[in-house]
């Protein structure tokens, strides 16, 4: 078993299995008072450890003390009779030393039943997240605020939200059967793809912080995808998405924190097991007869995982996965996307021939992604459109690492 | 010259509980990295890391009396045991210590005489 001092984020991720734990045992409409506890037994160790010695098993220490402490705060609250009533037990004091009764399947389940609970469709999708990052992964709100690129008021704004379902939720509907969760499970997808996503494709934030969201994202899709209730094509894909993005990492940046276009990247700098790891999961993923976006988004990022030159990516098999995404989720995006594709398959006239019918959305063409391949096809054909295109991007790029991409990008070609 | 050994006591005024933001489980994280690598610093000056004191009794000629009714202006949180060549050397050590000195916070360093 892990112990504190030797891994990175050993309270992070103690502070989400004593807020999942607790939330399975006592009922998440106490979600603040749950926290509070996780929050004291954190603090209690930071005050012993470091002289009275790490306990042998410090998670089921950690979780005795939150306990206790959640059912002193009870004993003060209102809720004092319901819960006494329901747990006479526990009202024993605990022993210092505490039996090793948490295995660690217990915890991944009631992981993964928080997990659940976060992604109820009663809770906005932008306080889902938050919420998970707050309870599953221990970040607190300026941490959150930090990596969402959000003002903590508005960080805590979303939270209030989610809680605020929570408190409402009637007790029989706390604590999820097992049978509920084949529902839910594309909605725990998405959540986890969107951490995921606010992760990798931020552009804005220094790599750490967008790594932190991702090896999240990572943690908690394996916590489904190893679960019986997980177990599924579309999970299974996602899973092998999350792991071709991530072996990519490394090479997306130079020395100097600037950003490398594919073709630019040293693909020796990608993470060879990751991408092993990523086939597994997208052959595991191939089983069955379910065919979701991210099996079609997981082929494209292996397609790029397996070229061994950006100019022997097989475009044709790139382009098929597009047309397949095309038919599962079509988005104005990904039309992008596989415009670009053309435009190495087929050159960039084909590229601007498929884009002709095509009308942006207001956002995707007032943003510098849209301005930056439009500039990039109209150089490549040397045509003079490129030019304003060009001045967009370059005015409205949202990070100083992105604008020097462009400019080295558009820069050499002439129009 | 050989080394003496120190008494640090750590101490806290009355009535003064600090209350500020309480710190996340990432920044527990890393206080307990810090008080760790404190630790494996001075592992040769460290004699006994000692720990937080609880509560207890004064024991005067006038029988055993609750510690908590002796009057006091400070409380003694807790102690270790330190060697160093010298007090200053000693002080510098306690001061470097994580999170035992702070606002309402202080650490006496006193030599332990011997024969």
């Amino acid at each position: 078993m892990s112990t504190p001092g030797d891994v990175d984020h050993f309270f992070r991720h103690e502070y989400g299995h004593l807020v999942a734990l607790l939330s399975h045992r006592f009922g998440v409409q106490h979600i603040s008072a749950i926290e509070d506890a996780a929050q004291a037994a954190l603090m209690k160790a930071l005050e012993r450890w470091p002289t009275g010695g790490e306990p042998r098993n410090a998670s089921a220490w950690l979780f005795s003390v939150a306990r206790n402490e959640f059912l002193a705060q009870m004993r003060q609250g209102n809720d004092r009779r319901r819960i006494l009533a329901r747990y006479p037990v526990d009202l024993e004091p605990v022993p210092d030393k505490v039996p090793a009764d948490i295995a660690i399947e217990r915890m991944q389940d009631d992981l993964l039943r928080m997990l659940f609970v976060c992604c109820d469709a009663a809770i906005p999708r932008e306080s889902q997240i938050v919420l998970a990052l707050k309870t599953l992964c221990g970040f607190d709100i300026p941490e959150i605020a930090l990596r969402l690129f959000a003002s903590p008021a508005s960080i805590y704004k979303r939270l209030s939200r989610a809680r605020s379902v929570l408190r409402e939720l009637s007790p029989g509907l706390v604590n999820l059967n097992e049978g509920e969760y084949p529902a839910r499970v594309s909605s725990v997808c998405s959540v986890l793809y969107a951490l995921f996503s606010e992760g990798y494709l931020s552009l804005k934030a220094d790599a750490a912080i967008r790594r932190d969201l991702c090896d999240e994202a990572l943690r908690l899709s394996g916590v489904l995808a190893n679960h019986p209730a997980g177990e599924l094509p579309e999970v299974f894909a996602l899973m092998a998405l999350m792991h071709f993005h991530l072996a990519r990492l490394p090479g997306r940046q130079d020395g100097d924190g600037g950003l490398l276009l594919l073709g630019e990247q040293d693909r020796t700098l990608w993470d060879r097991t990751m991408i092993e790891q990523g086939l597994s999961w997208l052959a595991l993923s191939a089983e069955g007869n379910q065919f979701t976006r991210y099996h079609a988004e997981a082929g494209i990022a292996a397609e790029h995982c397996l070229a061994k030159t950006f100019e022997e990516t097989r475009w044709d098999r790139v382009l098929e996965c597009y047309a397949i995404l095309e038919q599962f989720n079509p988005s104005p995006l990904n039309r992008l996307n596989r415009a670009v594709a053309i435009a190495e398959a087929f050159g960039p006239a084909a590229a601007l021939e498929d884009l002709a019918g095509f009308s942006p959305p207001g956002w995707l063409a007032r943003s510098y992604i849209w301005a930056a391949v439009m500039a990039d096809l109209h150089g490549r054909l040397g045509d003079a459109k490129i030019a304003s295109y060009r001045a967009r991007a370059l005015a409205i790029a949202p990070s100083h690492a992105t604008r020097k991409l462009l400019s080295r990008r558009l820069l050499r070609s002439t129009g | 010259m050989a080394n003496q050994n120190y008494l640090c006591i750590q101490k806290s005024q009355l009535g003064h509980t600090p209350k500020g933001e309480r710190p996340s489980p990432a920044q527990v994280q890393e206080m307990y990295g810090r008080f760790n690598a404190w630790r494996a610093t001075f592992a040769a000056n460290i004699v006994d890391i000692g720990g937080r004191l609880g509560a207890g009794k004064v024991v005067t000629v006038d029988g055993v009396l609750d510690g908590a009714s002796i009057e006091a202006k400070e409380i003694i949180g807790g102690y270790m045991i330190l060697t160093a060549g010298s007090v200053d050397e000693a002080a510098e050590i306690a001061r470097q210590c994580p999170g035992v000195i702070g606002p309402g916070s202080s650490v006496e360093v006193r030599e332990i005489s011997t024969p």
